[in-house]
C-alpha cells in the first residue's frame, strides 16, 4: 500500500550499518488514524525501520514525508519534526533525577512554550486516565515496569504528537504487567491516534492493528490485515514465523 | 542546622585528635634519637663528611669540590631547612653565610660557628645581560650612596654591635616617575632579606629601596625561592636581583653584577655539644611562632591566598574540563571535527603527563614572562588549566555512564543535541560523579601548596615564613598540616551534603 499523500509515506528507505545492510528498500505509507503492527525475526531490521521514522538512526538512502515534507532533507529542522512522531521506547528511558510530573511537562514547556500550569494540568489529565494520578510527585524508581510504560506514552501524549512509535514496548515488562500497557495501546488506538509499533504481542496485533507488515531480511515480505496475515500467509517465512510463536 | 554544625565540628575535633595523637607517638619513636655524627673542627675534616648547604649559593658551589674527597653534599631549599637537619644529626655541618649563622646560633643553643671562616667573598646585585645602562645607573647609585656613607650605616643597623641603631627613610618628596622598581629576593636570609611584622626588611631591602630612591622609581619586592632569583632576573620579571649574592663564574655566564656592596663569608656550623634542652612543643615556642610579631598573620594570610587560589583554579578547571568533556564526547560520538578531537586528546596528555610544579614554573617563567602579571592570577591559570584535564575524563566518564537510551528520549521529543545534554545527560552524569569531583577539589587544593615556588605567600609558605624566622620546624609544619586538613574535611563534609541533595531520585 503506497499512498504518497498519506500523512506519512516512506520511499525505498534503506540502512546500512558498515557493510551490513538492515533495511533494503522498503516503500511504505501510513494513513491518518491507522494502526500499523510490524512482525518479524529477530535481526529483520522493524527496530531500524522504527527508529529510521524519527531519525534516531540516519537513513543510508531513501525519503520519508511527514506531511509531504522529507524529514531527512538537508533544510529539515529534525527537532520541530520529531515533535510531531512521539517514540515509545523498550526500557521507557523515564529520566530518573525528574518526577513523573517533569517527566511529562519538560518537553512541553520547554519545547512549545506552553504554560506550566497549563502544562501540569494535561498532564495530570493524562495521568489520571492511565490510572496514575497519585504517582504525579513519585520518581521512576519508585514505578513498576508497567507503571512506567504507562507513564512513558503519557509523556509521549503531553506533545500532542501526530504518531507514536512504538518499539517492543512490553518486552521488558514482567508478563502480569503487559495487559496494563496494551490496554492503554488499545484505547488510545480507539481514540483514532497513529500508531506504528513493533510487537511480539500477536493479540495486540490480531486485535488492534489496521495493517501488518511481516518484516525478513530487510524488505517487506508480505503485508496486509490481521486476517490475511494470521489464516492466510502466503509467504514461507511468514508461515515458519507464525507456527513458531502461535 | 544548629545540629549539622555541631555535627561537623565534632567530627573536625576528632580527627584533629587522632593526628595529633599519631604524630606525637610517631615523634616519640622516631624522632628522638639523633644520628651518630663525624665532629667537624675546621676546613680539613670537611673531606668526608656530610655537609648541609642552601641549595645554590655560594657555599653549595663551593663544597661541591670536597665531593672528590668523599663529601656528601645535601641541599636544602631553605638555610633554615639546613640547619634543622644538623640539630637531628642528618647533616655533620653547615656551610652558609656568615650573618645568617650568627642568627641560626643564637636560637639554637646546641650550635656553634667554628672561627676560621671558609671563604670570604663579596655580595654584588645581579642584573639581566643586555640591560647595560641600567647597570650603570644602578652602580653609580651605588657609588653614591657608599660614598655619603648610607651602605655603612644601613649594614650597621644590622649587623654587629648598634643595631637598630639607624633606619633608612627615602628623602621626603621623592619623584617616581621612572617606574617599578621589581627586586627580586628570598627573605629567609637574616639579616639581609627577611619577614617581620609582614614587611620585607634587612640590610639588603633597605639598600634596594635606596637605590629606588636614587633611580626615581618605586620598589616592588618580589620574594620567591633562592635557586629562581637569576631566572626571575634574566626573564625579565625583577628588575634586580639582592640576596645576600656572591658574584661566582657560573652566575656571570647567565647574568650580570653591580659593584659589591658588602663582603661576607662562609662559616662552618657544627653542633657544640651541648644539648638543646628546649621542649618539642612548649608555651614559649608556641608563643614565638604564632603570637610574637603576630606570626599567625602568616598563617591566616596564606590560609586565605590558598583558598582564593583553589576557588578559583577550581571554577576555572570546572568551566573548561566542562567544555573539553563536551567537546570530546561530541566528537566521539558524531565521528566529526576529528582535528578538534586529536587537540583535545593532545592537551589532555600535556597537561596530564608532566607534572603539576613544572607547568607553574613553565606558565610564570616563559608564558607569561616579559608581562606584569599578578602572581595569583599566574597560579590560578596553572591549577585551572592543570585541574581542568582532569576534570575533562572525569565528566567525560560520567558521561559516557548515562545509558544511551536517556540521550535518544530526549531526542525523540524534540530536543536538540545541546538541550539534551544541558537538561538531561550533563546533571545525571555530574550527579554520578560527583564523589571524584570532589577527590579533585582536595587534590587541588592541596597541590596548590607548591605556590611558594613562585613567590606566592600561601599557606604553605606562609609555614615557611615562621620556620626561617623562629627556627622552628615542628610547630608551625603541624599547624599548617592541620589547617589543610581541617579545610579538607569541611571540604568532604560539603560535599557529601551536596551529593545528598542532588540523590533526587527517590531511592
Amino acid at each position: 500500500m503506497e499512498d504518497k499523500n498519506a500523512m506519512i509515506y516512506v520511499e525505498n528507505l534503506k540502512k546500512s550499518f558498515g557493510d551490513t545492510v538492515v533495511l533494503n528498500g522498503i516503500t511504505t505509507s501510513v494513513k491518518k488514524g491507522e494502526v500499523l503492527v510490524i512482525l518479524g525475526p529477530s535481526g529483520c531490521g522493524k527496530s531500524t525501520f522504527l527508529r529510521c521514522l524519527n531519525r534516531l538512526e540516519e537513513p543510508t538512502e531513501g525519503s520519508i514525508y511527514l506531511d509531504g515534507v522529507d524529514i531527512t532533507g538537508k533544510k529539515v529542522d529534525i527537532n520541530k519534526e520529531r515533535q510531531k512522531i512521539m517514540m515509545v521506547f523498550q526500557h521507557f528511558n523515564l529520566f530518573p533525577n525528574k518526577t513523573i510530573l517533569e517527566n511529562l511537562t519538560i518537553a512541553p514547556v520547554k519545547l512549545k512554550s506552553v504554560p506550566k500550569s497549563q502544562a501540569k494540568e494535561k498532564a495530570l489529565q493524562l495521568l489520571d486516565r492511565v490510572g496514575l494520578k497519585e504517582k504525579a510527585n513519585a520518581y521512576p524508581a519508585q514505578l513498576s515496569g508497567g507503571q512506567k510504560q504507562r507513564v512513558a506514552i503519557c509523556r509521549a501524549l503531553c506533545m500532542e504528537p501526530e504518531a507514536i512509535l512504538f518499539d517492543e514496548p512490553t518486552s521488558a515488562l514482567d508478563p502480569e504487567m503487559v495487559g496494563e500497557v496494551l490496554s492503554v495501546m488499545k484505547g488510545l488506538a480507539e481514540s483514532g491516534m497513529t500508531m506504528i509499533c513493533v510487537t511480539h504481542e500477536m493479540g495486540f496485533a490480531k486485535e488492534v492493528a489496521n495493517r501488518i507488515l511481516f518484516f525478513d531480511n530487510g524488505t517487506i515480505a508480505e503485508e496486509g490485515t490481521p486476517q490475511e496475515i494470521f489464516e492466510n500467509p502466503k509467504n514461507q517465512r511468514l508461515k515458519d514465523f507464525l507456527s513458531k510463536i502461535l | 542546622m544548629r545540629n549539622h554544625s555541631s555535627k561537623l565540628t565534632g567530627r573536625i575535633i576528632a580527627v584533629l585528635f587522632i593526628v595529633t595523637t599519631i604524630i606525637f607517638t610517631c615523634t616519640a619513636c622516631f624522632g628522638g634519637d639523633t644520628e651518630k655524627t663525624k665532629e667537624i673542627t675546621g676546613e680539613q675534616d670537611l673531606k668526608g663528611a656530610k655537609i648541609g648547604v642552601q641549595l645554590g649559593t655560594v657555599g653549595d658551589t663551593y663544597v661541591s669540590d670536597y665531593k672528590k674527597d668523599g663529601a656528601t653534599v645535601v641541599q636544602y631549599n631553605k638555610g633554615a631547612d639546613a640547619v634543622q637537619a644538623l640539630k637531628k644529626g642528618k647533616v655533620d655541618c653547615v656551610v652558609i653565610d656568615q650573618q645568617p649563622a650568627k642568627a641560626f646560633v643564637e636560637e639554637n643553643q646546641d650550635l656553634k660557628i667554628l672561627e676560621e671562616p671558609l671563604t670570604t667573598e663579596e655580595y654584588a646585585i645581579c642584573i639581566a645581560k643586555g640591560k647595560e645602562d641600567f647597570l650603570n645607573k644602578v652602580n653609580s647609585a651605588l657609588e653614591k650612596l657608599d660614598k655619603n656613607g648610607t651602605l655603612k650605616k644601613i649594614e650597621g643597623n644590622y649587623i654587629g654591635d648598634n643595631k637598630g641603631s639607624y633606619q633608612y627613610k627615602s628623602p621626603e618628596n621623592v619623584n617616581r616617575s621612572n617606574g617599578k622598581l621589581v627586586v627580586a629576593t628570598n627573605a629567609a636570609f637574616e639579616p639581609y632579606e627577611y619577614v617581620e611584622g609582614g614587611k620585607f626588611v634587612g640590610v639588603d631591602m633597605d639598600i634596594s629601596q635606596a637605590i629606588a630612591d636614587e633611580l626615581g622609581m618605586e620598589l616592588k619586592i618580589e620574594d620567591m625561592e633562592f635557586d629562581s632569583i637569576v631566572t626571575a632576573v634574566s626573564s625579565g620579571k625583577a628588575d634586580m636581583g639582592i640576596a645576600g649574592m656572591t658574584v661566582t663564574e657560573d652566575r656571570l655566564k647567565n647574568i650580570n653584577f653591580t659593584e659589591p656592596y658588602t663582603t661576607s663569608y662562609q662559616v662552618i656550623i657544627v653542633p657544640n655539644g651541648k644539648s638543646d634542652t628546649t621542649a618539642l612543643i612548649s608555651g614559649e615556642k608556641f608563643i614565638n611562632d604564632f603570637i610574637v610579631d603576630s606570626r599567625w598573620q602568616y598563617i591566616v594570610q596564606g590560609l586565605l591566598t590558598t583558598l582564593e587560589i583553589t576557588v578559583l583554579a577550581a571554577l576555572m578547571g570546572l568551566v573548561l574540563g566542562f567544555l573539553i568533556a563536551i567537546g570530546r564526547v561530541t566528537c566521539d560520538n558524531t565521528g566529526k571535527c576529528k582535528i578538534l578531537n586529536w587537540l583535545l586528546k593532545a592537551y589532555l596528555t600535556v597537561i596530564r603527563g608532566t607534572p603539576t610544579m613544572i607547568q607553574l614554573l613553565i606558565i610564570y617563567y616563559i608564558i607569561f614572562a616579559s608581562s606584569d602579571i599578578d602572581k595569583v592570577i599566574v597560579a590560578v591559570i596553572a591549577f585551572g588549566l592543570n585541574s581542568s584535564a582532569y576534570i575533562a575524563e572525569i565528566v567525560r566518564s560520567g558521561i559516557n555512564s548515562i545509558d544511551v537510551g536517556q540521550f535518544e528520549a530526549a531526542r525523540s521529543l524534540g530536543f536538540s543535541y545541546s538541550q539534551t545534554m544541558w537538561n538531561f545527560i550533563i546533571p545525571q552524569a555530574i550527579r554520578n560523579v560527583l564523589p571524584a569531583l570532589g577527590n579533585e577539589l582536595i587534590v587541588l587544593l592541596k597541590e596548590t601548596s607548591i605556590s611558594g615556588y613562585i613567590g606566592i605567600m600561601d599557606l604553605t609558605r606562609g609555614g615557611d615564613y615562621i620556620r626561617s624566622r623562629t627556627y622552628d620546624a615542628f610547630l608551625p609544619l603541624i599547624l599548617v598540616a592541620l589547617v589543610y586538613l581541617v579545610i579538607v574535611v569541611i571540604l568532604t563534609a560539603l560535599l557529601g551534603k551536596l551529593e545528598k541533595r542532588l540523590k533526587n531520585d527517590g531511592r
